[in-house]
């Protein structure tokens, strides 16, 4: 581990005035929730900060409710017993493993570093490629994926809930030293390997809610992976409607670009000629499919995934055909 | 005869005798003494249950008798038995490499290359000594030695030397008084590299190259970088010529890693003796040993090597390694113990894992669906290093010549060196990726044939007591059983070829070494495979010293189950000492599927000598011979009368008389075998396993996923010591096996580098992905193996890969030959399957159906034939001698060379086949330095 500080501020305000304190010392900081994502990588010395804020022992921060989910709600809290909607318990149960879900948070999952296999390895792996864009210790190096220039990074957003909150609609309250604000999740991402989200910097993402339709809405979320534990998406599809009304249908992606994102004109193309069933689902699908292009820094080629994004979309709006 | 139980242990406690004053009965203690007779003070009736009907018992011979029958006691062997060290690992407690903490011990760290391929320049350590907190640094030319687990390879040193081969190569060393200062130190050293052209596509290394990765002198091809070519034809080519049925299938396997829970680790201590007290999770002390004095230039008895608890090695940990030299050499210049331990990184660095490889495989059958010819051409990519690559070489080719009954056999095989870290042995080794083609060619013959794939291997393979085309001695053969064991397990007759799309099953088999019959090292002459001591002293306890590496398999618990059977002493009274080179006489190691075998032999001979001693102390006491003798459960008695006879340990102490602790010796050494042409040696053993798995999978052919539902898993183990142990194995191999066929791949990406270097991108599969297996134990019982018993610990690895290679066939009707079968490279057989159907649809492909042909109601005439022949040759009533190619019609008392016009042996190509030679036969257009007129 390298070294650095660890704070614990127990509420939101402490939390806030810490991270405002270092930004004016000009000190760097990371966020930790559960741990899960940021730990790993800091043993591997990607990116590291001399100070680490966790958000562990702020009061408030766990709220699960139908309507509401705090940060530091642990993934395997996320249970339809919980009140939590089945879309989004469906999706958290397939996050990593069942040990992993134990500390993983809802927070840490949707705040997720994006991943590529040039990028999430250990030091000494990363120098002897000459490092990359998102890691570049200060050598402005390539990144070698869209090889020869450094100004796009193009690692994959590799989360699994995003998208669900996504197709029901959520928002995401976001707090710093500036103040809250409050966003659809849909405005939440931003398309860059490294900027990830539209958080500043000293903002962290205080809890999500959902509206009031969200529990009218069913759905599903199909998650491509290699095994059936560990693994992160290869590729996500989300899908809710409001029950026999097609024309209620959000569709969403994950794991096939930096960001995870909602497909509405996909959607709207297809409802535009009139809900036909099964021809429309098959219509989706390929508008779905050819939405995307995922590139090639996960374990499974980017064609594949790309060609399963039309089951996985088939398999996500199964239901409307019942 | 009806038992009377209730005989007490002698000597010691006073019986029933109480003073009513509650004081001590004069002359007599309270309690027994201490041993004498362990926590059941009568003795138990005996378990004939577990004693073999032809000396009295009733565990049924159906293979018939086995020389050991009258040194079963009914005490162990055959019983499922919890590991003797599983409550050590359970409680955390068992003590592995890293578990090592020697007072005032350093921490040491590895400078590794980060290039490819490169020459050092120069390294400069002036700034790492000046670091505070650090004791010592070495480089390579701290030891110019060359060492490596066989002899004739001996390419490695403790640090590069000149050159580094793969990223990840060690470069130089560090020992500080911490993690922390040690990592630091390691972005101290200055090294100056000159980049060279690296290679990392096999096929590349049979070319020309400017700098060899090795210079093999007067013996290197040309300027290639081959490390090793083989070639061996066995019988009349032209018998294949105009085949009946054929198959033809070119094989990418990628690398697989052994995936072991724990990191390699180890500390190394010099004493205040000057010795080299040497800590590590190794398969092979022994070895290490050897490598060990090489390298530091040490006599052997002025090292100790210490093997930890090894957590999980399955050929990974059968190398000395330079991390071990390292340590070694840290420790002597620092002057302090040295702890090295790896990250999951560097255990890929230092790999091991199994070759990639390019396997083709040709095949033909004739008119009476015999195998006419196997032609075997296997390329496999070496890596930076040789490791046990000689031998994978040979293994690839020579282990195809059984179970089946072959017309001719024709293999090449080249060994390249690429700039990646070095491929070794990995269970199965090199059998198991050819295995895997020929069983999958075999389902494509009978195919073509219209026959059942079980029933065509039923009507062709090579019976119990038989020679190999290759001239390896089968002696227990179990393969039949284990056929009609999964068939009817898995009711394959109402589901191959008759399951909906998406549904398949199918059959694989493998066949396996138990241990390999000639040592690799030739000193000392005639030295045994295998020494056993064992002592027993006044407590009655018996401690056995064995080299034996306990590596998670149970050989720990195998010796103690068989000193057990032999003396008839509960497993709680026998102790291994099995840990240090010091008080253990060698062994071997675990590697080949070696231990149980011979070491197991070994111990059984040790123990029949102090069986010996106490049945003649017995005879002295009780007056009766010891023919005439039972021991059961810590006692002697007379086997006419139960109530004659003597405690286990008055009988000891009678023989300890003027002598003291008994003492006895056993070795055991591979009896002569083999033919005498080059590399005759490869692949022989003293006996083999033999399996045959059922598998069945669900695909799902929108996607390509594939999971494996169910597995019926028939071993032929011989005997199981521990059926406990033996099912496990089979699980534990199904599992490995699984992942080599779906999921595990070592990822060499676009610069050449390794990719998944961790074991979340190294896709070993979950619990999830396991099939329900049910191990099957077939016991063919073989006359040489301990109480029968043959290897458990490799064999069970290989059929699964055919086994489901061929059940997805049967589900999609798509032949797949690139492993592993992600979903993406099976979704991309579906699309070609497609294409070829004329659907744009996966879920309107069909599965393959068959409608037997002609040739099956031969095939299971001619199997019913030879279930009779099997049965009289397994049960010694019929010992004639069986060659392959008796199926063929030769006389099995000639030379075939003599009775078969065209029969050849060869080790090497005629110039006219050179031009019609495979990928790996391309190494033999190659000629060595000394036939070029010049070398360097």
């Amino acid at each position: 581990m390298p070294p650095f500080t660890l704070h614990h501020p127990t509420t939101v305000d402490e939390a806030c005035e810490l991270a405002a304190k270092l930004m004016a010392a000009g000190e760097g900081f990371d966020w930790v929730a559960g741990g899960t994502d940021l730990v790993p990588n800091y043993k591997w010395h990607i990116n590291t900060k001399p100070h680490v804020i966790s958000l562990a022992k702020i009061q408030g921060t766990d709220t699960i409710s139908s309507n509401e989910l705090g940060c530091m709600v642990r993934l395997a809290d996320l249970t339809e017993e919980n009140g939590v909607h089945s879309v989004v318990v469906q999706a958290a149960s397939k996050v990593a493993s069942s040990l992993v879900r134990t500390n993983a948070t809802l927070g840490g999952n949707l705040c997720l570093d994006t991943r590529c296999f040039w990028y999430n390895q250990g030091e000494d792996w990363r120098r002897s490629i000459d490092w990359c864009h998102k890691a570049d210790c200060g050598t402005g190096a390539d990144c070698r994926v869209i090889p020869n220039q450094n100004t796009l990074c193009v690692a994959t957003y590799q989360g699994d809930i995003a998208p669900t909150l996504m197709v029901l609609g959520a928002s995401v309250h976001l707090i710093g030293p500036n103040g809250a604000r409050t966003i659809p999740i849909d405005s939440f991402y931003q398309l860059d390997g490294m900027k990830k989200n539209v958080l500043e910097e000293g903002e962290f993402l205080l809890k999500i809610t959902l509206p009031e339709d969200a529990n009218k809405r069913i759905g599903s979320y199909q998650k491509l992976r290699v095994r059936d534990s560990w693994d992160f998406p290869e590729a996500g599809v989300a899908a809710s409607w409001i029950e026999g009304d097609p024309t209620s249908l959000v569709v969403a992606t994950t794991a096939l670009e930096s960001i995870p994102r909602t497909h509405p004109e996909e959607v709207a193309s297809v409802l535009e000629a009139g809900w036909d069933g099964n021809a429309s689902v098959k219509a989706l699908s390929t508008a779905v499919q050819k939405s995307v292009k995922p590139v090639n820094n996960t374990a499974l080629p980017p064609r594949y995934r790309r060609s399963m994004v039309r089951v996985l979309t088939k398999r996500a709006v199964q239901g409307l055909l019942e | 005869m009806k038992m009377s139980g209730g005989y007490r242990q002698q000597p010691g406690g006073a019986g029933k005798v109480t003073r009513k004053d509650g004081k001590r009965v004069a002359g007599k203690q309270a309690f027994p003494p201490p041993g004498s007779g362990g926590s059941n003070p009568t003795m138990a009736p005996r378990d004939l249950d577990f004693i073999p009907e032809m000396v009295g018992g009733k565990e049924a011979q159906p293979a018939g008798a086995h020389v050991h029958d009258r040194a079963r006691t009914g005490t162990s062997v055959g019983k499922p038995t919890a590991l003797v060290d599983s409550n050590a690992k359970v409680t955390g407690q068992a003590w592995y490499g890293d578990d090592v903490r020697l007072a005032n011990e350093v921490i040491g760290k590895i400078l590794r290359s980060p290039h490819h391929y490169a020459k050092i320049k120069s390294i400069d350590t002036s700034k790492v000594e000046a670091l505070p907190g650090v004791l010592a640094v070495a480089t390579g030319a701290d030891s110019p030695h060359q060492f490596g687990v066989l002899p004739v390879t001996k390419d490695e040193h403790a640090m590069a030397v000149e050159k580094v081969r793969h990223v990840g190569d060690l470069v130089a060393c560090v020992a500080a008084v911490d993690e922390a200062t040690a990592m630091e130190a390691l972005n101290l050293f200055e090294v100056e590299y000159e980049v060279l052209e690296p290679v990392f596509d096999p096929k590349k290394g049979l070319e020309d190259a400017d700098e060899p990765i090795h210079w093999r002198g007067k013996y290197h091809l040309a300027r290639t970088n081959v490390q090793k070519r083989v070639f061996q034809e066995f019988g009349d080519r032209s018998l294949v010529e105009t085949p009946l049925a054929s198959s033809h299938g070119k094989w990418n396997m990628a690398g697989v890693h052994h995936g072991f829970t724990e990191p390699h680790a180890v500390v190394a201590h010099w004493d205040p003796n000057g010795r080299l007290q040497l800590y590590t999770p190794q398969q092979v002390p022994h070895y290490t040993h050897r490598a060990l004095a090489t390298v530091l230039d040490v006599p052997m008895h002025q090292i100790n090597v210490i093997r930890t608890f090894v957590g999980g090695g399955f050929g990974g940990k059968s190398d000395p390694f330079p991390h071990e030299m390292c340590a070694a050499i840290l420790a002597r210049k620092s002057g302090r113990p040295v702890r090295i331990t790896f990250d999951r990184e560097e255990v890929y660095w230092i790999n091991r894992g199994r070759h990639p490889s390019h396997i083709e495989v040709k095949m033909t059958a004739d008119e009476e669906a015999r195998i006419s010819g196997f032609d075997i051409d296997a390329l496999i990519d070496g890596g930076g290093f040789a490791s046990f690559g000689h031998v994978t070489s040979y293994y690839n080719g020579v282990l195809a010549t059984a179970p089946y009954e072959l017309g001719s056999f024709h293999y090449t095989g080249a060994r390249v060196w690429t700039n990646k870290p070095a491929s070794g042995a990995m269970r199965g080794h090199g059998a198991v990726n050819t295995r895997c083609a020929v069983e999958v060619g075999l389902d494509e013959m009978s195919e073509q044939m219209k026959v059942d794939p079980i029933d065509l291997r039923l009507a062709n393979l090579l019976p119990p007591h038989s020679r190999t085309i290759s001239g390896f001695r089968i002696t227990s053969n179990g393969m039949r059983e284990a056929l009609e064991k999964v068939r009817e397990g898995s009711d394959w007759d109402s589901k191959f070829r008759q399951m909906p799309l998406g549904k398949g099953i199918g059959i694989g088999c493998g066949f396996f070494i138990s241990g390999s019959g000639l040592p690799i090292h030739w000193d000392p002459n005639r030295f045994p495979h295998a020494t056993v001591h064992m002592q027993v002293d006044m407590d009655g306890g018996v401690t056995v010293h064995t080299g034996a590496a306990d590596i998670g398999q149970g050989s720990t618990t195998a010796v103690a189950q068989v000193v057990s059977e032999v003396l008839a002493l509960p497993l709680e009274m026998i102790h291994v000492r099995s840990h240090e080179s010091d008080t253990s006489p060698v062994d071997l190691g675990s590697y080949s599927s070696r231990v149980t075998f011979m070491n197991a032999n070994a111990a059984i001979r040790a123990a029949l000598e102090i069986r010996e001693q106490l049945l003649n102390a017995a005879w002295e006491i009780l007056g009766y011979h010891p023919n005439n003798l039972v021991l059961n459960d810590r006692r002697i008695y007379y086997k006419h009368d139960p109530a004659i006879g003597v405690s286990y340990l008055k009988a000891l102490h009678k023989a300890q008389e003027d002598k003291g602790a008994l003492i006895a010796s056993g070795a055991y050494r591979s009896p002569p075998m083999g033919g005498v042409h080059k590399g005759a040696a490869a692949g022989l053993a003293p006996a083999y396993s033999f399996s045959a798995y059922v598998a069945e999978v669900d695909v799902d052919v929108e996607t390509g996923m594939i999971k494996c539902t169910n597995v019926w898993a028939a071993h032929d183990c011989g005997k199981a010591l521990n059926p406990l142990a033996v099912k496990g194995q089979i699980i534990g191999s199904c599992h490995m096996g699984l992942g080599q066929v779906l999921s595990e791949k070592m990822v060499y990406g676009r610069t050449g580098h390794l990719q998944n270097p961790n074991l979340l991108e190294y896709k070993i599969p979950s619990v999830h992905e396991m099939p329900h297996v049910e191990p099957i134990i077939i016991e063919s019982c073989d006359p040489e193996g301990p109480f029968g018993a043959k290897e458990a610990g490799e064999g069970p690895l290989l059929p699964i890969l055919p086994a489901v290679v061929n059940a997805v066939y049967d589900a999609i009707g798509i032949r797949l030959r690139d492993l592993p079968l992600t979903p993406d490279v099976v979704f991309k057989g579906i699309e070609k399957g497609m294409k070829a159907a004329g659907v744009d649809d996966p879920l309107d492909l069909t599965s393959p159906r068959v409608e037997h042909g002609a040739l099956q109601p031969l095939l299971v005439k001619r199997a019913a034939e030879h279930k009779v022949r099997d049965r009289a040759r397994q049960r010694s009533e019929d010992t004639d001698p069986y060659v392959n190619g008796v199926l063929f019609g030769f006389d099995p008392n000639l030379p075939l060379e003599d009775q078969v016009e065209g029969w050849r042996t060869a080790t090497e190509p005629d110039p006219e086949q050179l031009a019609e030679l495979g990928l790996a036969g391309k190494a033999w257009l190659k000629k060595e330095q000394r036939h070029m007129g010049g070398d360097e």
